[in-house]
């Protein structure tokens, strides 16, 4: 009887994986981070140092975290959200899988920085920028623009990249810095005009910045660490530039998830993340440290010398699925 | 000596299947079980999906499913999903029938090149085969640039056509190893007997050789049309501004934070399905392609004209030669230092592969491991059931088995979550939950296969075994086992490609303790790392080749489909 004994076995491994992995007596703590991989390590392997808390994580995308603390809503799984957009940890708030937690930490660093009910907790910032690839500003001999009209120069006709504001936080903070900076009508007229210069949206928000580096595109809108840290430090040929008439920035924040399983190891961890420690460690990967204290790294701008915008984090959140719709409605479809 | 014989009278196979009835114990016990099983891990992550687009917000509503239709965008969508889907399906099944009787059935040189290459290309690590592409095709490209001399920044490889090659470079092979199967189970003596009556060698092509496999190129196509539907990996990264519903339905959960809304996108993608499987029943029909009816003959070549020889060896070459160059740009990637600018030697990224990869590595292999073999023969046994009992629910069970293959897996995923997630089984952050998302996505290659296999072998060998005195279950054993092992080697490998190569549903279950391979290359695309990102495709793609070796050499020299020729 071959089949039932295949089945028999088929069912006994299936029992074994089943079996829990016995737990160690450390304490330990489970994170879900959006921060890129090389960063995520290096800062889990110094908080293990430091704390001798055992951090058990899962890299995932920002949206594919959002899905994920919804589906597992019910029994939640992980302790703590370290990495993504502010507007990201904005719609975890509303969807109700994130927690408030006062933090010692947070409290220190400004307030536009933090959630006022204590939900999400800023790490570094982003100023959003231009990423221009020289080559093509050799073969098409054009300047690198430095302003939003700019990219409406037939020079970059079908060469411009934005990502999806219906899949990335990078491009909402484009849209909704168009709107704070421009009004909203007049925005989505220029948005129009833009869509025009767009040979496309892809879905992650680096992806501008690290085409724009392989000369897939002429010029990639993404945030100015991505554009510094994933593309002009590997070697690619690509210029950073800021447009005058105003960028809005993300935070990057860390959030502690509802009904954590560890939640008293997830609170000292987000004390650690949001440490000067921490900061220096973000800073060191081409961020923008909120505090005060820590050094920005040297060949970056400081924050004050851009024409940063006071972006809304909390407007911008609040109207996140209106203005993705209309884009999608009046741009996107054209 | 085979004794020779001709298909058997038409409504035969039909008739003469062995009619069972409910004392046959070992076949009904098999039947709960198989179930059981689908309707744990198949219907019920489903139903809460599908759940989740009727009560959006707790309350009975068809807004979901209302917006779909009417809205514009949504139909567009779909209209490219299907264009694409349609045209891949047509091209690989094609494709794959060509290499196939190329193969098994010419004296062609460089077959054994061919079947190598066709296999090979099957082991394409998510995100790089369309990454490679871009950097040879792209618009930067080596290629577009180097050798075309294609204006810089004009060209374009995003959109349908690129989709179309890189979808089907990337499912030809399932086509090729379900007609390999059947090619090689169908009786040259019939062939022969054509040849011997006068018939022309196209003739005998089109007349015999063709109709006898069309089960097999109907389930291949079919195969292929539902992966290039439920594909996400590709078309994210060549879609350009071509959208397709899984797309579509990924930037729903993942950007809009609209689960319910991803979740109807993903009950359209089954419409086209169900369609598909129809149709495929449909054309196929009620005829008998049972060629098999003794000891199963030798493969062999015929000798063809150099007419027909040329052109199929063009196409074959042409084909294999683009697949190699596109593994050899991840080859080469692997030990340049800046892939693109810096061409600088370096073994830096194998160093640094090696210190982030192996945990990865290991539970991988372990998952792949595990799930391919369960998931190998859970196909074939329903495949046997399928075509061999009589039973109510025969085809509901064929298709039940195809379900969760042709739901996006970034669908699949949040369905295993809500299902799996709560009492009464709780499985999330475990190695069964991969595991089981992986036997039941994969399931369907083997079902498929053993489905045209068995068609093929007349019902007549196992009455014999029946009357003989043996049992349902030694019957399975002894006699339909040995003779279906091509398909079972198909199924088996294919499984445990599919596994080693998954992403979209397992970004949802992937933990801390159970990681997977591809999540780690994702992430290493995503900075830019596109060194350690091709050191670790390659190690995919090594460990993958010598797995396949190995279940061929563990299902005996008679399998062997990497190789023969």
């Amino acid at each position: 009887m071959k089949v039932r004994r295949l089945l028999a076995i088929g069912l006994l491994l299936a029992v074994v994986a089943l079996v829990p992995v016995t737990v160690s007596a450390a304490e330990k703590v489970v994170v879900y981070t959006t921060l890129d991989e090389d960063l995520a390590r290096a800062v889990i392997a110094e908080f293990q140092k430091d704390t001798g808390i055992q951090v058990e994580w899962v890299r995932l995308s920002s949206g594919e975290v959002n899905s994920r603390l919804v589906a597992e809503k019910a029994r939640p799984q992980a302790d703590v959200w370290w990495g993504a957009p502010a507007v990201n940890h904005i719609a975890a708030k509303l969807d109700g899988v994130t927690a408030p937690y006062v933090s010692p930490a947070a409290e220190k660093q400004p307030e536009k920085f933090r959630d006022k009910d204590h939900y999400w907790h800023g790490l570094y910032v982003g100023p959003l920028g231009f990423a221009t690839n020289t080559d093509f500003m050799k073969a098409k001999k054009v300047a690198a623009p430095t302003s939003w009209n700019d990219l409406l120069k037939p020079e970059f006709t079908g060469m411009v990249q934005v990502s999806n504001p219906a899949s990335s936080g990078t491009a909402y903070t484009v849209l909704a810095t168009l709107v704070q900076i421009m009004g909203e009508d007049k925005a989505f007229a220029y948005l129009k005009q833009l869509n025009k210069q767009v040979s496309q949206y892809p879905s992650s928000g680096s992806k501008p910045a690290t085409n724009a580096g392989l000369g897939e595109c002429g010029v990639g809108i993404s945030f100015a660490q991505d554009i510094v840290g994933k593309v002009i430090e590997k070697g690619y040929p690509v210029k950073l530039t800021f447009p005058k008439e105003g960028i809005g920035v993300e935070v990057a924040a860390v959030s502690l998830v509802k009904g954590a399983p560890h939640p008293e190891a997830a609170k000292k961890l987000i004390e650690w993340a949001i440490s000067t420690k921490a900061q220096k460690m973000y800073a060191a990967t081409k961020c923008w440290p909120i505090s005060a204290g820590v050094k920005l790294s040297e060949e970056l701008p400081e924050l004050s010398e851009l024409p940063v915008i006071p972006f809304d984090h909390k407007w911008a959140g609040d109207n996140h699925d209106r203005l993705v719709e209309r884009w999608q409605k009046e741009v996107y479809g054209k | 000596m085979p004794i020779p014989a001709g298909p058997a009278p038409v409504p035969s196979s039909r008739t003469r299947t062995a009619v069972r009835g409910p004392k046959d114990l070992p076949v009904t016990c098999a039947l709960v079980v198989i179930w059981l099983l689908l309707g744990l891990f198949v219907f019920f992550p489903l139903a809460r999906i599908f759940a989740l687009t009727l009560w959006p917000q707790g309350a009975f509503d068809l807004a979901i499913y209302r917006r779909i239709l009417i809205e514009s965008d949504f139909r567009r969508t779909l209209g490219n999903s299907l264009l694409l889907g349609v045209s891949v399906a047509s091209v690989s099944t094609l494709l794959g029938f060509v290499f196939a009787f190329v193969v098994h059935r010419t004296d062609v040189p460089l077959r054994r090149f061919f079947s190598f290459m066709a296999t090979v290309s099957l082991v394409s690590p998510p995100f790089m085969l369309a990454l490679a592409v871009i950097l040879l095709l792209g618009r930067n490209g080596v290629i577009t640039r180097g050798v075309l001399h294609l204006n810089p920044f004009t060209f374009s490889i995003y959109g349908l056509p690129g989709l179309i090659l890189v979808q089907t470079l990337n499912l030809f092979p399932v086509a090729y190893l379900n007609l390999a199967g059947v090619l090689q189970r169908l009786n040259p003596e019939l062939e022969d007997a054509s040849l011997n009556l006068g018939g022309s060698r196209w003739l005998t092509f089109t007349r015999v050789t063709l109709p006898l496999a069309l089960p097999g190129i109907a389930g291949a196509a079919l195969l292929v049309f539902v992966e290039s539907l439920a594909d996400f990996g590709n078309p994210i990264v060549l879609g350009g501004r071509f959208d397709v519903l899984s797309v579509q339905a990924y930037q729903q959960f993942t950007g809009m934070f609209n689960m319910p809304m991803g979740a109807g996108l993903a009950v359209f993608l089954l419409i086209p399905t169900v369609l598909g499987f129809l149709l495929q029943k449909y054309v196929v029909g009620r005829r008998s392609y049972v060629t098999v009816t003794g000891k199963p003959p030798a493969p062999r070549q015929n000798k063809l004209p150099l007419v027909a020889k040329a052109p199929l060896f063009l196409v074959c070459f042409a084909v294999s030669v683009s697949i190699l160059a596109i593994y050899l740009t991840v080859v080469a990637g692997s030990f340049f230092k800046v892939w693109g600018y810096d061409y600088t030697l370096t073994l830096e990224h194998f160093r640094y592969s090696w210190d982030v990869g192996q945990k990865a590595l290991r539970d991988t292999l372990f998952l792949a491991g595990v799930s391919a073999p369960i998931s190998g023969i859970l196909g074939m046994l329903i495949a046997f059931l399928v075509v061999r009992r009589r039973f109510w629910g025969r085809r509901a069970l064929e298709f039940s088995s195809m379900l969760s293959f042709a739901v996006p897996g970034t669908v699949v995923g949040i369905g295993y979550i809500l299902a799996f997630n709560q009492a009464p089984l709780i499985l999330t952050g475990t190695a069964s939950i991969l595991i089981a998302c992986f036997v039941f996505r994969n399931l369907p290659m083997g079902v498929q296969s053993g489905i045209a296999v068995l068609g093929q072998i007349d019902p007549a060998i196992e009455e014999a075994s029946v009357n003989l005195g043996a049992g349902s279950a030694e019957t399975f054993r002894r006699v339909t086992l040995p003779l279906i092992r091509p398909a079972l080697f198909a199924g088996m490998s294919y499984s445990f490609v599919r596994a080693m190569t998954a992403i979209s549903a397992i970004i949802f279950l992937i933990s801390a303790k159970w990681s997977h391979l591809t999540a780690l290359v994702l992430s290493e695309v995503e900075i830019l790392r596109l060194g350690p990102a091709s050191v670790l495709s390659l190690v995919l793609m090594v460990v993958i080749i010598g797995a396949m070796g190995l279940i061929r050499a563990l299902l005996g020299k008679d399998a062997v489909v990497l190789t023969n020729g």
